[in-house]
């Protein structure tokens, strides 16, 4: 018999949260600054928690050096050579403190990755994503790659409950990528009914991870800075962003101009978009599980992320969190039917 | 661990009012006048609690002249000069007794409300507005207002819960505004993800105030006159209006020709165009969170206003409430999922 669980999980347009007594003054005076210590890698983490989706599109090279100033991060996609990351590292050393080096779990993925974390010894990132990551493979990978990599901190994902974090987090992963559905490109929900609403996730995972002393960021579902805040109240330690850092200068892919209107494309890294052009297709046992779509430019990522961080300032005012650090602990999240009033229309900003 | 409050909070879409059996012959017998004394100031009003915005494009000296008229109240938004404020009490004395004078929490802001309130001695209300009123420094900012003005009638907020409600009712003020992000050209919630759903704000918060004789503004989400009828219903004493009074004649900002339509522009008072217009910009360290809208030129207010109270009254008629005080009692909402029809678009 399947089995149903009747309590109803929740996305982040399902909620808002309470604003709660407050004694600071300015939203200038909150400190988005955070400082980890990993379980497994020992090593310890200084910056804004926000991390560039390791996407093709988003995770680029230009992406970081843009995000580093504000000292966010970036995970860069997978498909850069190793000789570009020599040029980058050569060239921008000092974006190296916050990016990580991605790898599937593919055959000639682990050389690879191998190869970049010795040509560029700084690195002191790995985000190893698969799009299931409750295969056996996946876990005897992580396992492989900290016997390997014994102090290089690893992101590992995707998965959406304790017990998998858990199993990770044992397995030699620092830091859990959690979301399984919830991308704007992403179909998967669409083409398997599987998933998990992703503020939900959120809550179970991390306080699944934080039991063992790891860590968890929320990976997808973000369409607005109040999301981010969302995910950051629902216990996120990082939280990743695609699609609002998609359409950008410094996001891959050429600008195409239609009707007058410049426009940007952003694709899943299981589209067919993206399947065509790193593996020359898709396979024949598979269906595709991403779309692809046309964001409108939007300029440096600068502005972007300025009205991201700035959104979060408010939020800890509103809740009375001097810092980002104590954020999870002041959010009471309230149900809600709907999140803005659309008199107007939905609209944009401007 | 974060927390999450099970039970579901309602917007005015989430619902309709139960019609009740009425011994009223006519929706003109409804009375829609009503009166307060305030728990601080001591002062009484008499009007229809129904107010415009606080918002330079509809807190206006001219939507002030014609709400006046119906006995309706305006919140003067904060832009206008010590001199303008002289040569409109002096041309048009009448309209004191529905205005208020807004300020924000700066020390600037404070001064000049001296003045005004000084040279402008038959002025009995301040709006005191800030976008999150749960900080201690506006909690002090409340207190040291009523400090200077004991006779005033203070307003003060935004708040949504009642734990809030109340600790501003105990600093000095009478009337608290209730309502984060729900207005039409508010994005606070898109921008930070904090916000409550209107009106079970205006329940609960409704609830604290009426417990210490204080009293409430329904302020933001409203979009039709049902709504207002909704937020008077859900137990708010006045209900502030922003986007339906925006885009008329009193309403300030230019008639704008596009594509052979008229429309004026509105836009919340923590937007782009607000920001620029007043500070210079929007800080580093913050996001714009109000949004810019063209709205459709939509001519004299009088109009709007004969809608709005008309639709009132007929509320009133079909829950059986002979006058607008009566309402909230005769009020059942019921939960629904859909307002209207939608055939015909």
């Amino acid at each position: 018999m399947p089995r149903i669980e009747n309590d109803i999980k929740l996305d982040f347009k399902d909620v808002l949260l309470r604003p709660k007594r407050s004694t600071l003054k300015s939203r200038s005076e909150v400190d988005l600054m955070r400082t980890f210590i990993f379980r497994n890698s020992k090593q310890s983490y200084t910056g804004i928690p926000v991390i560039a989706a390791n996407m093709d599109t988003v995770g680029t090279f230009e992406m970081a050096c843009s995000l580093q100033k504000f000292s966010l991060f970036t995970a860069i996609h997978k498909h850069y050579s190793v000789e570009e990351w020599k040029q980058f590292a050569k060239t921008n050393p000092q974006c190296i403190e916050h990016v990580a080096a991605s790898s599937g779990t593919g055959q000639g993925d682990f050389e690879r990755l191998s190869e970049i974390l010795e040509a560029v010894p700084n690195i002191r990132y790995i985000c190893l994503d698969v799009a299931n990551g409750y295969s056996e493979h996946f876990v005897q990978y992580v396992k492989d790659v900290r016997a390997k990599f014994p102090s290089h901190t690893i992101m590992a994902g995707n998965v959406v409950t304790g017990e998998m974090v858990e199993e990770l987090i044992l397995s030699g992963a620092d830091i859990i990528k959690v979301g399984i559905g919830p991308g704007s490109v992403c179909t998967t929900r669409k083409k398997t009914g599987v998933g998990y609403p992703q503020l939900s996730a959120v809550i179970e995972c991390a306080d699944a991870a934080h039991g063992l002393n790891g860590h968890i960021i929320s990976d997808g579902g973000c369409t607005c800075p109040g999301d981010v805040a969302k995910a950051f109240g629902a216990g996120a330690d990082f939280v990743m962003l695609g699609g609002m850092l998609a359409g950008h200068t410094q996001s891959g892919g050429e600008t195409i101009e239609k009707d007058g209107k410049k426009f940007k494309l952003f694709y899943g890294m299981s589209s067919e978009t993206a399947m065509k052009r790193h593996a020359g297709g898709v396979a024949d046992y598979r269906a595709s599980e991403g779309k692809t779509v046309q964001v409108p430019f939007k300029g440096d990522v600068e502005e972007t992320t300025k009205d991201i961080l700035g959104g979060l300032r408010s939020t800890c005012t509103y809740v009375g969190a001097s810092k980002l650090k104590e954020l999870s602990r002041r959010t009471t999240f309230i149900r809600v039917t709907q999140q803005l009033n659309t008199v107007f229309g939905e609209g944009s900003q401007q | 661990m974060p927390r999450v409050d099970a039970d579901l909070k309602l917007d005015f879409k989430d619902v309709l009012l139960r019609p009740k059996r009425s011994s009223l012959r006519s929706r003109s017998e409804v009375d829609l006048q009503r009166t307060f004394t305030f728990r601080n100031s001591k002062q009484t009003y008499n009007g229809i609690p129904v107010i415009a915005a606080n918002m330079d494009t509809t807190g206006t000296f001219e939507m002030a002249r014609v709400f006046s008229k119906h006995t309706l109240f305006t919140a003067l938004h904060k832009h206008y000069s010590l001199e303008e404020w002289k040569k409109f009490a002096a041309d048009f004395p009448e309209c004191l007794e529905h205005v208020a004078a807004s300020s924000g929490s700066g020390q600037a802001d404070l001064e000049k409300l001296c003045r005004i309130l000084e040279a402008v001695p038959l002025i009995k209300y301040i709006c005191l507005d800030v976008a999150n009123g749960y900080s201690e420094h506006f909690v002090e900012f409340v207190k040291t207002v009523r400090g200077k003005f004991p006779n005033h009638t203070i307003m003060a907020g935004n708040v949504v819960t009642g734990e809030m409600v109340e600790e501003l009712i105990l600093s000095g003020a009478d009337i608290i505004k209730v309502g984060i992000g729900p207005g039409s050209v508010c994005t606070t919630r898109i921008k930070t993800g904090v916000g409550y759903p209107q009106l079970s704000a205006v329940i609960e918060c409704a609830d604290s105030a009426h417990g210490l004789k204080g009293h409430i503004i329904s302020d933001g989400g409203c979009c039709c006159p049902g709504d207002i009828a909704k937020a008077f219903g859900a137990g708010a004493d006045f209900v502030m209006l922003g986007g339906m009074l925006a885009g008329h004649d009193q309403s300030a900002g230019e008639v704008i020709e596009k594509n052979g339509k008229k429309v004026k522009l509105f836009y919340g008072m923590s937007s782009d165009t607000a920001m620029k217009k007043y500070v210079g910009g929007v800080a580093e360290y913050r996001a714009s969170e109000g949004r810019t809208v063209e709205v459709p030129y939509k001519g004299d207010v009088e109009d709007t206003i004969r809608d709005i109270l008309g639709g009132l009254r007929s509320t009133c008629t079909y829950v059986g409430a002979a006058k607008l005080k009566e309402l909230s009692r005769r009020t059942t909402f019921i939960r629904v999922t859909q307002q209207s029809s939608h055939m015909f678009g």
